[in-house]
């Protein structure tokens, strides 16, 4: 598998190989560090800094877990790093069990993309995750070290607001 | 996947395509900077050649000075060149984690290891040092140790056939040997019993000591450890220095 290869050659510091895994890694990167921060710079420093790190830290890498949720648990730590050293109040912990914080931020909100951004930490994150890279629940739960169940969960309440706020939205265009 | 689902997916890639198209590139140009042309890696190079010199000078002293007793209290003089204490920063699970490790000498002088104490502590045996959990775990757990045992007349070369035969027979996944510059220069046997929780697995690294023989350090760890006790003595190893 091509991924086994370059964490074999980035181990013994072969700088092509991890420039080949940049190009294949980068793009999914950015958009879930985009999508999660919402914030361009943030994202750069988020996705630029996992690099660096998986690039010096491969050896504490076990190359007998998929790679992918490694990978992918440093980009979310850094990004809510990055997102709690802005705002030390928009944790995923701390928004959680608090919709009444986010009900107002639907309001006038039409686009897709908008109303997944305005929904809490807790469902946007996993959802992002799901849908930006394709991982399965229990990726997820691994990825945020959480219970497969609470993933689940938080995925279908995620889905179910998303679906309920644009059929609000539809019906208040049709009056 | 579902009408909805997919509308979800292409939304979020819409939204974030132009920040792939502006950022991939500026990024990579900050990393290759960071890693292969910046400051960092003069940095890191720095660090790692100061010990370098260290036991160079070393060395040349024990050269002239073995036998006289000026020259076994220059050992001991060339030993505390090394800070007794120190903080590194590990990554476990993706997080950054400031340690204190203190240096702890091996058996009989022969290198120098820094260990985080919080956790761990060394046993110095008669052939070998162990570095293990400061309390014994409960006993479903597999064990967890780093041995530092030392081969002064076996070649690595030698040493790293008749131990990957030898491991075949406890951990029938053994993988391939592998040469590696991190966190040790040398060669890298890696297996493991099973993928459950309480897996074992073994991570052994095969050194020159710098003449004739080898060092051999062999970690012992569980799948579910791997990226805490793995990690942890994959960077106290990184410390690894050969004094003579």
């Amino acid at each position: 598998m091509q991924q086994e290869k370059w964490v074999r050659k980035i181990r013994a510091g072969d700088q092509a190989a991890f420039r080949q895994f940049y190009e294949a890694y980068a793009g999914p990167a950015i958009r879930t560090a985009s999508a999660i921060t919402r914030n361009r710079e943030m994202a750069k420093d988020a996705v630029q800094e996992t690099f660096i790190r998986v690039y010096r830290q491969i050896g504490s890498y076990n190359p007998t877990l998929p790679f992918d949720p490694w990978f992918y648990r440093i980009l979310t730590n850094e990004c809510l790093r990055l997102l709690k050293r802005e705002s030390p109040l928009s944790t995923i912990e701390t928004q959680e069990n608090d919709p009444s914080l986010v009900e107002e931020s639907f309001d006038q909100l039409t686009e897709l993309y908008d109303i997944i951004q305005a929904l809490d930490d807790t469902h946007r994150i996993p959802l992002i995750l799901k849908y930006i890279k394709g991982f399965s629940e229990k990726e997820i739960a691994d990825i945020l070290g959480m219970n497969q169940n609470t993933v689940k969960s938080r995925l279908f309440k995620g889905r179910k607001r998303l679906k309920e706020q644009l059929e609000a939205t539809r019906e208040e265009d049709m009056s | 996947m579902s009408k909805f689902d997919d509308r979800i997916k292409r939304e979020l890639e819409q939204h974030t395509d132009v920040d792939v198209h502006e950022l991939k590139d500026d990024i990579w140009n900050e990393i290759n900077e960071e890693l292969f042309e910046g400051s960092r890696t003069t940095m890191k190079r720095k660090k790692r050649w100061i010990p370098a010199i260290l036991i160079a000078a070393a060395a040349l002293v024990l050269a002239f000075t073995l036998q006289t007793d000026p020259g076994l209290a220059l050992i001991k003089g060339i030993k505390d060149m090394f800070v007794p204490e120190k903080e590194i920063i590990q990554s476990i699970e993706g997080q950054d984690e400031p340690t204190e490790v203190h240096l702890n000498e091996g058996k009989d002088s022969e290198y120098i290891i820094y260990v985080d104490e919080s956790r761990y502590k060394m046993i110095k045996g008669e052939d070998s040092d162990v570095i293990t959990t400061i309390e014994p775990l409960p006993e479903k757990y597999p064990e967890v140790s780093m041995e530092i045992k030392q081969y002064p007349t076996d070649k690595p070369e030698t040493l790293v056939k008749e131990l990957e035969e030898k491991l075949k027979v406890d951990f029938p996944d053994l993988r391939e040997v592998e040469t590696v510059s991190e966190p040790v220069e040398g060669f890298w046997l890696h297996g493991l019993t099973e993928s459950t929780w309480d897996g074992k697995v073994i991570d052994v690294y095969v050194i020159s000591n710098g003449k004739d023989g080898s060092f051999v350090i062999t970690e012992n760890y569980f799948l579910e450890a791997a990226e805490g006790h793995g990690a942890r003595f994959y960077h106290m190893l990184q410390s690894f220095e050969i004094i003579e």
